[in-house]
């Protein structure tokens, strides 16, 4: 981290920002299934922070599905020394839950939340997004959705819909039309060879920004057994070592597409998240490194508005 | 239940003072922190390397002891990360995020009853914190290692019963019984005196899976702590599931490890399908 941010960075991290009609409350945020459902770290304490909410502007909840998911055989988790390799397969509470529970408590604690959801059908994106209007619309601080179009984990009837432009489309439209008033955002996957094609369809029908990047698909090979380390074989690579795919994806969509990004993929410094602003990013999720450290992002915001003093 | 309330989680640097080499196997590591960490016997802490290249995820370990800022942990070599661990320098940094996960029940939520403490090998530091936090008259405890090389001798003083899967290497002054740990609880009389007793364990499956069967014949209440891979040890990650009983359709369903255990009780765990890679349909 320079002592001092570059010249060119003008923005306040932490200060609100409108996106699709709405105030976020700043621009470093937590990124889906990497804290949980933002209720984890309310009684964790370091040095120099009242909270790890501190400075956040939102908490992307883990994803949720329209049933209850228990989620991949173990193992689960598969390290490299720049990376890790998940295979959780979208575990989650369910819909039900996270809608009568889960929100009204991180409503009542004050938390920033954009609510990730995934579905099995682009019509359901849409039910999935009105029932949340019904629960949550008069909520301060659940502040919109991103839809998860790229878990590579989970592809039911071996169709991922992630990757085509014109499912993305039919998902982001389902969405939008349940979501007035807050900021519809849709997570991009990487496994593609044109994913300013997916961001251009997500902005046509009504996306306010696109998150990139998700995991890129990996795999690694126990040696004493000769076979993968993960059960599915698959899994979705996060860490230090995407931070450049992460990068050169966003320059194609800043370059090619003219909708927002908020910038994903191997963030763990202020450094990184500068790199993300640089190319014209709104807003920076905190990923892998929010697992290592509970207080990842809030260490973040902190050094970027120290920077600025 | 395990012990539910507990000391709150701390993300705070430490020093690295000490690796200390307690058997053929087992390395205790003092570390210095800021300040005391509070924690209950059975609770653990995520370690990582705060000079250099971080690992990308922490590695946990049950906290042996904590006295005044000094924290200890028992590891064995297994990996890149406890790799790491044991060629770190004194004064060299790390980082400390805990106390994590539910501790074993303290003697009142044992609600009199005498402990019977088992660690194997590296299961070792949940049972030593608790012997040495709460042992008094009743309470036994018991050490299973592989040979006499492997038995951190210093650590277990006369009140320890130790058993060896091998009889060999054990100093002429100690006596190890030849089986499995368990074994060696059976075959104590002053535990067949028909008090009922609770069964507090850590180490290896087998082992937990023979603690909580010899708990069960007996009537005795069993508490295991389990260890998992974990990529972030506070309940965020979901990477280190475990099978649980529930009263659902499937009879189970995946607890976390990390905040719904370490400690369970040990009628809780659907020991049959433990690393049986077949999925609830819910």
């Amino acid at each position: 981290m320079p002592p001092s941010l570059p010249t060119w960075f003008d923005l306040d991290p932490v200060a609100p920002f409108t996106l699709g009609g709405r105030e976020i409350p700043g621009r470093i945020w937590t990124a889906s299934g990497c804290f949980a459902y933002g209720l984890s770290g309310h009684d964790m304490a370091a040095p120099g922070f009242a909270s790890p909410y501190a400075g956040i502007g939102a908490v992307v909840t883990k994803t949720v599905t329209p049933a209850p998911r228990s989620g991949n055989p173990m193992p689960r988790l598969a390290e490299t020394e720049v990376g890790a390799i998940n295979s959780i397969g979208l575990e989650n509470v369910g819909y039900d839950v996270f809608c009568r529970e889960t929100l009204p408590e991180l409503e009542a604690r004050g938390v920033p939340v954009i609510a990730s959801l995934a579905a099995t059908r682009p019509e359901e994106f849409g039910t999935m997004t009105a029932r949340l209007q019904e629960v949550a619309g008069d909520f301060a601080h659940w502040h919109g959705i991103e839809i998860n179009l790229s878990c590579p984990n989970v592809a039911e009837g071996g169709h991922d819909f992630g990757s085509d432009p014109g499912t993305v489309a039919e998902c982001v439209a389902a969405a939008r039309e349940a979501l007035p008033g807050r900021p519809l955002l849709a997570k991009l996957t990487p496994n593609v060879a044109d994913i300013a094609a997916l961001a251009r369809a997500a902005g046509d029908a009504g996306a306010d920004a696109v998150s990139a990047i998700n995991t890129v698909i990996g795999l690694d090979v126990d040696l004493a057994t000769g076979r993968p380390v993960l059960p599915r074989r698959f899994g979705g690579y996060s860490g230090p070592a995407v931070l450049p795919i992460a990068l050169a994806k966003v320059d194609q969509i800043v370059q090619q597409a003219r909708v927002p990004v908020v910038g994903v993929g191997g963030i763990a410094s202020a450094a990184d998240a500068l790199k993300f602003f640089a190319l014209g990013c709104v807003s920076v999720q905190v990923g892998t490194a929010q697992m290592r450290d509970p207080f990842a992002a809030a260490r973040i915001a902190r050094d970027l508005v120290r920077a600025q003093s | 239940m395990a012990g539910t309330t507990a000391p709150a989680a701390r993300s705070c640097p430490a020093r690295f003072i000490t690796n200390v080499e307690m058997s053929s196997g087992l390395i205790r590591l003092d570390c210095e922190l800021d300040a005391p960490l509070p924690f209950r016997p059975g609770q653990f802490a995520m370690l990582n390397l705060a000079d250099g290249l971080p690992l990308v995820f922490s590695r946990p370990f049950s906290i042996l002891a904590g006295d005044g800022t000094t924290l200890s942990f028992l590891y064995r070599v297994v990996g890149r990360g406890t790799a790491a661990l044991a060629r770190l320098k004194p004064g060299q940094g790390l980082t400390v995020l805990g106390p994590l996960g539910r501790p074993f029940p303290t003697p009142d939520e044992l609600e009199g009853r005498p402990a019977v403490l088992i660690g194997g090998g590296v299961g070792l530091p949940p049972v030593h914190a608790w012997f040495a936090r709460h042992g008094r008259d009743g309470d036994t405890a018991f050490f299973g290692g592989r040979d006499g090389a492997d038995v951190p001798w210093s650590m277990l003083d006369a009140r320890w019963g130790v058993s060896v899967d091998r009889a060999v290497d054990v100093p002429a002054d100690r006596e190890a019984f030849a089986g499995v740990v368990t074994e060696l609880v059976a075959s104590r009389g002053d535990l067949a005196d028909g008090r009922t007793r609770a069964v507090l364990a850590c180490g290896p499956i087998p082992l937990l899976r023979a603690a909580a069967r010899l708990a069960a014949a007996r009537g005795w209440d069993c508490w295991v702590s389990l260890e998992e891979h974990m990529g972030c040890g506070y309940g965020v990650c979901k990477g280190c599931v475990v099978p649980v009983a529930t009263a659902g359709p499937d009879g189970w369903r995946n607890a976390t490890c990390c905040d719904e255990g370490p400690v369970f009780r040990a009628d809780q765990i659907r020991w049959d399908r433990y690393g049986v890679p077949v999925l609830p349909t819910t």
